[in-house]
């Protein structure tokens, strides 16, 4: 895809992207409510007011390249084209979810969509994409694997190994790092110095990009051209996007550290609404409800689907083990 | 893929002793100084300094004999590196921590341990204070602020961090410096143990001596950034590159960090550009994947005869000097391996002592099970050695 085909953006595009954006908000919405009622058990990390990052991001991939992200993951399996009936259903432990009930929300794993989790340890999973592109070089297949993470993920050791084989082995993969200014309750200022962290490239002789999650077509772009270099040229690089959570950092935390204010200004920053006003100020805005009542459905569904299913057959804890 | 594209195979692919671009030089490898340098440290500091190097090539030589007719284990030489490991601890007070690898143990003669000492942990024997738990080079130091070596790579710069930010909190200004080879940098912990010590501005310096080989693996396979003194740019850490062969430089570079560190200014990081001019330890032999064609071409940079040079130029040093320091350090050392060999090893007992206070039920049990196996069947300890 030419740059200025992903700056620029059809209608058809805008709201192709408009819905998926909106239906992860609104999934994730609704997961928050039935959590609250008790359907759904352990960690729960919404990712609402970052869906731009991982829907430009992977909307720049063909559908057999990889995802590996961490326990934030929701949307990420959304814009991987798993189904929100079984996202849902992961998230309620059932047998029709993405990984069978036995992962729940931090982990989601589809292998048909190349969704390769959902992982709960910060930066553990960065290795482990780093090891998906160099079985793609190997292989020769020319995938791509784009690895999501978080801020704090940047300060963990295997963070460091890993860029440096992916680096040194020339290995088809795009490193994300979704700079929400917060690991739970650390700010960025508390956890390094450098708070421009694209520069954690530097040492690896990696290239870099970093900037704003506001316009998801921007965001499409700029990964767009990473993942052609990895494809092309097979060389990694490593992407900073600016980002925000809305939410607490998992369904338990009222998130004290940071004040109201903080919060409703970043909202007013939203990429939701960004794009909303896009399609808006392109006349299309009587298209809104429509998209906004075919989600509802959507996740009504999901949720309905979710709640019938049974749950694992016990079995079933012992059938993953061992081949 | 074909093996020859494999990314993991191995290179054999040396480096040539050329400095690399931006590393600092204030002394030529002739003992001249660069023009505009300036000598940054007095007389008897430099003359001292020499000699603490000079010993320890002398030691080294010593025991890579020893060690190969079989008096101890295992050795694990500086030869090449004498500047990075004696100019860079020169730079420190004594209360100043140090935490080392493999290669920095003599900065223990240097702040004073006895000979006697250094030579019976390389024995393991029963005047080892750490009777022989610990491998020959990994000498205990508490005393002189030098943390025993942890034989994991890279370990040391966590340890600094923790040693630095101890002080700070007890309100001293003492500084930690950790020392790591160009291997370590790879590690995570390396990279963990710089963010913390930038997020919290420990006052430590961390020294890298890039010898160029991570045992069999040139830096070339372990890094694709120019330079390994980039390693601290990407969590804010100043870091200086100097040549690593000119004690000068490294003093010199020390010295500023030790400074910053001290005065609230946080971490900095050297690296300290130089070569293993021997194997890896005495279980290595470097001349199966390596050229020793450029270990030859970079003898003429040798850090511990460019000192002498300049040292003899400043009328500072003579030929009978060299002759009196090396005989009587070698007379020493003579000397006090004889005692030290004499001593026998730990006995058994050794085994179950140092971990309670008072042993526990299952100890003393276990003691009295092979007090009765070597009654009957005699130990190893008990033979000549
Ligand atoms: C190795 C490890 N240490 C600590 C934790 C606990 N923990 C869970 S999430 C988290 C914060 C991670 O923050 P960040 O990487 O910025 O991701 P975000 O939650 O902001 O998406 C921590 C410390 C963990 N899961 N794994
Ligand atoms: C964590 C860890 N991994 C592997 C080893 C084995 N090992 C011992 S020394 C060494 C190479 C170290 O190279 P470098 O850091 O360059 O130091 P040098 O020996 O060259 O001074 C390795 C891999 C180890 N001791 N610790
Ligand atoms: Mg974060
Ligand atoms: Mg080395």
């Amino acid at each position: 895809m030419s740059d200025a085909e992903a700056t620029a953006p059809t209608l058809d595009e805008m709201r192709s992207f408009y819905r998926e954006m909106l239906l992860q908000r609104r999934f994730e919405e609704a997961a928050a409510r039935v959590y609250t009622q008790g359907k759904i058990g352990g960690f729960c990390h919404l990712y609402i007011g970052q869906e731009a990052v991982g829907t430009g991001a992977i909307r720049a991939l063909r559908p057999d390249d990889y995802v590996v992200t961490a326990y934030r993951d929701h949307g990420h399996a959304l814009s991987k084209g798993s189904s929100s009936r079984a996202v849902m259903a992961e998230l309620f432990g059932r047998s029709t979810g993405t990984s069978q009930g036995l992962g729940g929300s931090m982990h989601l794993f589809d292998v048909d969509r190349g969704l390769l989790g959902g992982y709960g340890i910060v930066g553990g999973h960065v290795p482990l994409a780093a090891g998906v592109a160099f079985a793609s070089k190997y292989r020769g297949d020319g995938r791509v694997t784009l690895c999501f993470m978080g801020d704090g993920a940047v300060n963990q050791g295997v963070f460091f190994e890993a860029m440096q084989l992916a680096s040194l082995w020339s290995l088809p993969v795009v490193f994300i790092v979704e700079n929400n200014l917060y690991a739970m309750g650390t700010p960025l200022s508390m956890q390094t110095p450098v708070e421009d962290i694209s520069l954690k490239a530097v040492p690896f002789g990696m290239d870099r990009d970093r900037f704003e999650d506001r316009d998801v077509f921007e965001v499409r772009r700029r990964v767009g051209r990473a993942v052609d270099r990895a494809r092309e040229e097979g060389r990694p690089t490593f992407l900073e996007v600016l980002t925000y959570r809305y939410r607490g950092h998992s369904m338990s935390d009222p998130a004290r550290y940071r004040t109201k204010e903080e919060v409703e200004e970043r909202r007013l920053r939203d990429p939701l609404l960004f794009l909303e006003q896009r399609i808006k100020d392109a006349g299309a805005g009587g298209d809104l409800a429509a998209i906004e009542e075919s989600v509802a459905a959507e996740v009504e569904d999901a949720l309905e689907f979710a709640e019938n299913s049974p749950p694992p057959d016990p079995e079933v804890a012992t059938r993953f083990v061992y081949a | 893929m074909p093996p020859e594209e494999n990314p993991t195979a191995p290179a054999h692919d040396a480096p040539h002793p050329a400095l690399p671009e931006g590393a600092i030089r204030l002394l030529n490898p002739d003992g001249t100084l660069v023009p505009g340098a300036q000598a940054p440290m007095g007389r008897e500091e430099a003359v001292r300094l020499y000699e603490a190097m000079r010993r320890q090539r002398i030691l080294d030589e010593r025991m890579l004999v020893l060690q190969r007719q079989g008096r101890i284990g295992f050795y694990g030489a500086a030869q090449g590196e004498e500047a990075a490991v004696f100019a860079s601890a020169a730079a420190l007070r004594p209360t100043d921590w140090v935490v080392p690898a493999l290669r920095q143990a003599g900065i223990l003669l240097m702040r004073g341990l006895p000979l006697y000492e250094y030579l019976c942990q390389l024995l393991g024997n029963a005047d080892d204070v750490t009777r022989g738990r610990q491998m020959p080079c990994h000498p205990e130091g508490s005393r002189f602020h030098y943390l025993t070596m942890s034989s994991c790579i890279a370990t040391q710069v966590p340890h600094a961090t923790g040693l630095a930010l101890a002080a700070k909190k007890k309100g001293r200004d003492d500084v930690a410096v950790g020392y790591t080879g160009d291997g370590a940098t790879s590690e995570g912990d390396f990279h963990a143990g710089l963010v913390m010590a930038a997020a919290l501005r420990a006052p430590a310096v961390f020294v890298v001596q890039n010898n160029q080989w991570s045992i069999s693996v040139p830096v070339s396979r372990q890094s694709a950034a120019r330079n390994l003194a980039s390693r601290a740019r990407a969590t804010g850490i100043p870091s200086a590159l100097v040549d690593g062969n000119d004690a000068f430089a490294v003093y010199d570079a020390t010295r500023r960090a030790v400074e910053r560190a001290r005065s609230g200014g946080g971490p900095s990081l050297i690296e300290a550009y130089t070569y293993r001019m021997g194997a890896h330890t005495t279980s290595d032999d470097p001349s199966r994947y390596r050229d020793e064609g450029v270990t030859a071409a970079w003898r003429p940079l040798d850090p511990v005869d460019r000192l002498r040079r300049w040292l003899e130029r400043a009328g500072l040093w003579t030929g009978e000097r060299e002759e009196a320091l090396s005989q009587g350090w070698v007379q020493e050392i003579k000397e006090v391996w004889a005692r030290a060999e004499a001593v026998p090893r730990p006995g058994v007992d050794s085994l179950f002592e140092d971990v309670f206070r008072a042993p526990t039920g299952e100890i003393v049990e276990q003691r009295d099970a092979l007090r009765a196996h070597v009654e009957r069947f005699g130990s190893a300890s008990d033979e000549a050695h």
